[in-house]
């Protein structure tokens, strides 16, 4: 699944970030392999996700989450 | 100001501040500096070259504030300038050592940059900021073995309390910068081979720096044109897929520092952090917009209630400065351009200055605060359909206290297209100088009454003036987002930094330097303009002008009172700007504005108040020679309420007439302070051109639809 695709408060491992033009930038911000992410907030009507990453919250757009590929944490 | 020479014999020393965004590098930046900053530009760009001098000991040294950036990787203009400095492209802006400050919490990415910086051989020290947070979040970072495995002198300091600022100064003084040699290797994720003549051409030493130049010289427009062809030649030739090489690049980086990390971070325990209590009501799909719209409101008041003090302060003081003119200089054309033309001109510059002040000053303490980027959180969904970013809500929103600060705050947008729209609209929001035109005109034709029992008509018509000026912003982007075109893929990307309490410094210093760069850069071509205004208004075909001037001066010597004296000379100067080259002027568009429900009287205010739409008011008194306080709205209202068109009989007016005004003041640019700041925003007058000619044109239909439904 991608990280577009995770419900409020879900906990999951980034498993590896899929062919995009962003890729670099959200390698850049700290988005990598082997990293946990939690979604935090999501805006109205399909708005940008807030992601809780190490000791920070960082807001993406849905199609940018997308580009992540994670794997769930129970 | 301090003495910012060094001496002959030693070159000043240029030290880059460099850091991710919102790590306090500002802050940092303005304690070592105090108020002794400059704002320049880099060649090619809109981004500001902000300068410091550092005076320590007796020696000084030039800081350069670099904007803040996650990597080298140039995306937007910010970081190209970044990526400028850094690679040393010119001579001119190379600085002699680099110094890095890393958020003590957000260990891992700082040192992505820092370590890119190592490997392009800068000499370089880093310092640990805020690490009175990282103590909050129970982390402990053992700078000796962090020194150890990275080998640049490492500092740490709280800037928020000012602790470390002197150790800083220290640092720079003994000049303790240092480059331990390669983080990584370029070989590592590139064949080396192919940056041999890419390293002879430009005469480096180093595989980094030649691979950066490859990869990104084409995004720098500050690069010499043969240097840009030889790059365009040497990379069709590349077999080396470079954006893979980037990528393998950051893989490797990161997986370097993270084992860094793992010795030198010491996790006491995980906690909840604190803002998500905060947040949980902040981005709140209902009661985050509701607090939002509170603090806008909030905001507005505050400027009106603030503002309107000095304004009419400055306001005065410029009125008397022109009378005591008139008094003591000796009359003739001097005396009157600087009474009546040079004067009021600086006046109507300076009179910006409370409302800019102000608004950045909110606009700093919310940014300040890390609320501004849960705002942008908040509106980005709704701004995209138009083409706009969640951050263009800062300049649309400052647009109804004033279009300048709006304007200007527009520059924190990265995508350009964005950005331009977001300029290109954000005049239309209805400032607070359509407001006497509004208020005038609605007393003059809407009745005083109440709909419902409570809704008050005068209010609804206000509130539907602002509303179709929010309707005319949405309309226009949307028009604008399918004309202009980019290659720049938009992105959000944002972080939502840490709640704290703003840095009243820092917020003080950013009102200064926000209100200098209005009246340095906006301030000359808004003088220029008011005095041509003032010259086409007092001056027009001699022989006339000099038969009115005789004819009142002959009527003075009879006239038997003072009050007979007055209404002479209130029906010669209403003469003088009727016979003057504006007054031709408004005759000469007459044809073209008769559509819209306007006379050429009205057409002389409007000629009049291109420069600023306020002078509407002020033009129709002089034109309707209205006695008394110009100032006072009832007279002016009265005045106008008994004008009877000669032609057909009735009220000149009219419903249609004053809602077809209303209409066009809504849409139309009519301010020339706008003009000048979007001209230097977007280094030329091509886009100011453009703005006055659509927003003109737009008012000037919107206005005759009107006229033609209520006539």
């Amino acid at each position: 699944m991608t990280a577009d695709q995770l419900s409020i408060l879900d906990t999951a491992t980034i498993e590896k970030l899929q062919e995009s033009p962003l890729k670099v930038n959200l390698m850049e911000l700290g988005f990598l392999p082997g990293k946990k992410i939690t979604l935090k907030h999501i805006a109205p009507a399909n708005g940008p996700m807030a992601f809780r990453l190490d000791e920070t919250l960082l807001a993406l757009r849905k199609e940018e989450a997308a580009v992540i590929q994670v794997k769930l944490i129970q | 100001m301090a003495v910012t020479l060094s001496s002959p014999l030693t070159k000043t020393l240029k030290i880059a501040l460099i850091g991710n965004p919102n790590v306090g590098k500002t802050t940092i930046f303005n304690q070592l500096t105090g108020l002794n900053q400059k704002i320049g530009n880099y060649p090619g760009v809109t981004v500001d070259k902000k300068k410091g001098v550092m005076t320590y000991q007796g020696n000084s040294y030039e800081i350069i504030d670099l904007p803040g950036t996650y990597s080298l990787y140039p995306n937007s203009e910010d970081e190209v300038i970044v990526h400028r400095v850094l690679n040393q492209f010119s001579e001119l802006e190379k600085p002699d050592f680099v110094l890095m400050v890393i958020d003590s919490v957000q260990l891992s990415r700082g040192l992505f940059l820092a370590t890119q910086l190592i490997d392009l051989g800068l000499n370089l020290a880093i310092v640990l900021n805020m690490s009175d947070l990282a103590e909050k979040s129970h982390l402990e970072i053992k700078t000796f073995e962090l020194f150890k495995k990275i080998g640049v002198p490492i500092l740490r300091t709280d800037a928020r309390h000012q602790k470390g600022i002197d150790q800083i100064r220290e640092l720079i003084h003994q000049q303790n910068f240092s480059n331990p040699g390669p983080f990584i290797e370029a070989k590592e994720f590139l064949d080396t081979n192919e940056l041999v003549d890419v390293r002879e051409f430009f005469d480096l030493d180093n595989d980094y720096r030649a691979y950066q130049l490859l990869r990104f010289g084409l995004k720098d427009k500050g690069l010499a044109e043969e240097k840009i062809a030889w790059i365009s030649k040497k990379l069709e030739s590349v077999k080396t897929d470079l954006e893979a090489a980037q990528l393998e690049e950051t893989k490797i980086r990161y997986r370097k520092i993270s084992s860094v990390i793992q010795e030198v971070l010491v996790k006491k325990e995980t906690v909840e952090p604190e803002e998500s209590k905060l947040d949980k009501v902040l981005l709140h799909p209902f009661w985050g917009y509701l607090i939002f719209g509170g603090i806008l409101l909030m905001i507005f008041q505050a400027i009106f209630a603030w503002a309107s003090v000095p304004m009419d302060l400055i306001d005065g003081f410029f009125a008397e400065l022109s009378s005591w003119l008139i008094e003591t200089l000796p009359q003739g054309p001097i005396a009157d351009l600087l009474a009546e033309g040079v004067i009021p001109g600086i006046g109507g510059v300076v009179i910006f200055i409370p409302q800019i002040a102000l608004l950045f000053g909110f606009l700093a303490i919310l940014e300040d605060t890390g609320y501004m980027s849960r705002v942008v959180f908040l509106m980005d969904r709704w701004m995209r359909p138009f083409g706009l970013h969640g951050k263009s809500i800062v300049p649309l929103v400052s647009g109804v206290a004033c279009a300048i600060p709006g304007v200007m705050a527009a520059r924190n947008i990265g995508n350009w297209k964005e950005k331009m729209i977001t300029i290109m609209v954000t005049p239309l929001m209805s400032c607070s100088a359509r407001l006497p035109v509004y208020i005038i005109l609605i007393g003059l034709v809407v009745p005083n009454d109440h709909i419902l029992g409570f809704i008050n008509l005068q209010a609804l018509a206000l509130l539907g003036l602002y509303l179709l000026g929010v309707l005319g912003v949405l309309a226009t982007a949307y028009g604008l987002k399918t004309i202009l075109k980019t290659d720049e893929k938009s992105f959000l990307m944002v972080e939502l930094p840490t709640y704290r309490t703003p840095r009243w410094k820092d917020v003080l210093l950013t009102m200064y330097n926000k209100s200098l760069t209005f009246v340095t850069a906006a301030g000359k071509v808004i003088l220029a303009i008011s005095i041509i205004l003032w010259i086409l208004g007092s001056y027009g075909p001699p022989t006339t002008m000099e038969s009115i001037r005789a004819d009142r001066d002959a009527k003075i010597a009879v006239a038997e009172n003072p009050e007979q004296v007055e209404e002479i000379e209130r029906e010669a100067s209403s003469a003088l700007l009727e016979n003057s080259f504006i007054g031709i002027m408004g005759r000469a568009i007459e044809p073209v504005i008769r559509p819209l429900g306007y006379d050429w009287k009205i057409g002389i205010a409007l000629i009049a108040s291109f420069a600023a739409r306020e002078v509407f008011v002020s033009t129709m008194a002089t034109i309707y020679s209205i006695g008394g306080d110009p100032e006072d709205d009832a007279t002016i209202r009265e005045t106008l309420d008994s004008q009877i068109n000669p032609v057909t009989g009735n009220k000149v007016f009219n419903k249609a007439t004053a809602f077809s005004l209303m209409v066009f003041y809504v849409f139309a640019m009519q301010c020339m302070s706008t003009l000048a700041v979007v001209y230097r925003e977007t280094k030329g007058w091509k886009w100011p051109i453009i703005q006055t000619v659509y927003m003109t044109t737009l008012a000037y239909l919107a206005a005759f639809i009107t006229y033609q439904i209520f006539s």
